[in-house]
């Protein structure tokens, strides 16, 4: 579709994360994965090699691991401005789960829709936005009319 | 500045004046290089041709326009009708005393960039031919411009002292005839 009949955005942050101090965005990943399945094979080689250093690299994120009954296995990434992602994660290798995951935790929730400007600023101007009367000065009483122009002084 | 609300500040930095010029003894085309100038919205630093961003012009007293040279007899302002044989040309003089606002309006109006917005910056001008100006637009002008041409004194503008004080290049003899 057009980017016009697609939704977008403006670039902006949540809260102004990273200005003061940077709190990561992620607050829950739950690896949904079967204990059998074949699909669920890198799932299950990632949790014995590297959620461990995964979650103490990301100590404001909670892992949750829950082996259920399914055929597809998925991470539901939740953030903290309330955004889901659910990811399929079928027949995917350690290492790139490992990638999957730390992209999620440097995500913030924002939508991923096309954004308008690759630049935001809070303050657009530093001298004060120009406007009409900027170098023209307020504005002084009307002395024209109908009695006529200065200029006719004799006839 | 900066405590304003960013809706606050746009419709100040957006927003439309309204300039009046007087034309009495100007040269209509200085005139209408000033108004379309800021017709157009070229005089401020937002500019953008597609932002709309021009201003209302007021210009009274377009009766009293002063063509330079022999402006008034040979200049020409040619209309086709459309019909077989509509071709009529007609002088600066008789365009102006058939309607006083018509030689502005056009020389303006040519000199506005020809696409689709010149309609609405011709609307945005506003001509008198006098210097009687109705009650609204009267509260809505900002800023009056200086006029562009200076107006040369006619000898009975100066007073006897200036005229006696004026260095004399040559006195005549006394049989010298003026003629």
């Amino acid at each position: 579709m057009t980017s016009r009949g697609t939704p977008s955005r403006f670039l902006k942050s949540v809260l102004q994360n990273g200005v003061g101090r940077y709190v990561c965005q992620l607050k829950r990943i739950s690896l949904v994965f079967s204990k059998n399945a074949q699909s669920s094979l890198g799932v299950r080689n990632f949790i014995e090699d590297g959620v461990v250093d995964y979650a103490k690299k990301n100590p404001g994120t909670v892992v949750y691991i829950s082996p259920t009954s399914c055929r597809i296995p998925k991470i539901v990434a939740e953030y903290l401005n309330g955004a889901v992602r659910e990811e399929t994660i079928t027949c995917k290798t350690s290492e790139q789960l490992s990638e999957l995951v730390t992209k999620l935790a440097n995500q913030s929730g924002l939508d991923i829709i096309r954004i308008r400007k690759p630049i935001h600023t809070d303050s657009p101007s530093i001298q004060g936005q120009w406007h009409p009367f900027t170098n023209r000065g307020p504005v002084g009483p009307p002395n024209r009319g109908p009695v006529g122009p200065q200029k006719q002084q004799t006839n | 500045m900066s405590s304003f609300t960013k809706s606050a500040q746009q419709w100040a930095t957006f927003a439309r004046s309204w300039y009046l010029i007087d034309a009495r003894m100007q040269p209509p085309g200085k005139i209408a290089t000033m108004c379309a100038i800021r017709l157009k919205g070229k005089h401020k630093p937002i500019y953008h041709a597609l932002s709309d961003c021009g201003d209302h012009v007021v210009v009274m007293n377009t009766r009293h326009i002063a063509f330079s040279g022999n402006k008034w007899e040979q200049k020409v302002y040619s209309t086709h009708s459309g019909y077989p044989g509509g071709f009529k040309q007609v002088t600066a003089t008789q365009l102006h005393l058939k309607d006083p606002k018509a030689i502005v309006k056009l020389a303006v109006y040519g000199m506005l960039p020809k696409n689709l917005a010149r309609r609405t910056m011709m609307q945005r001008l506003h001509l008198f031919s006098e210097d009687e100006l109705p009650e609204d637009i009267l509260a809505n002008l900002t800023e009056e411009l200086p006029q562009p041409r200076e107006i040369p004194r006619k000898l009975n503008e100066y007073s006897q002292e200036e005229i006696d004080a004026f260095p004399r290049l040559w006195t005549p003899p006394k049989d010298y005839r003026m003629k």
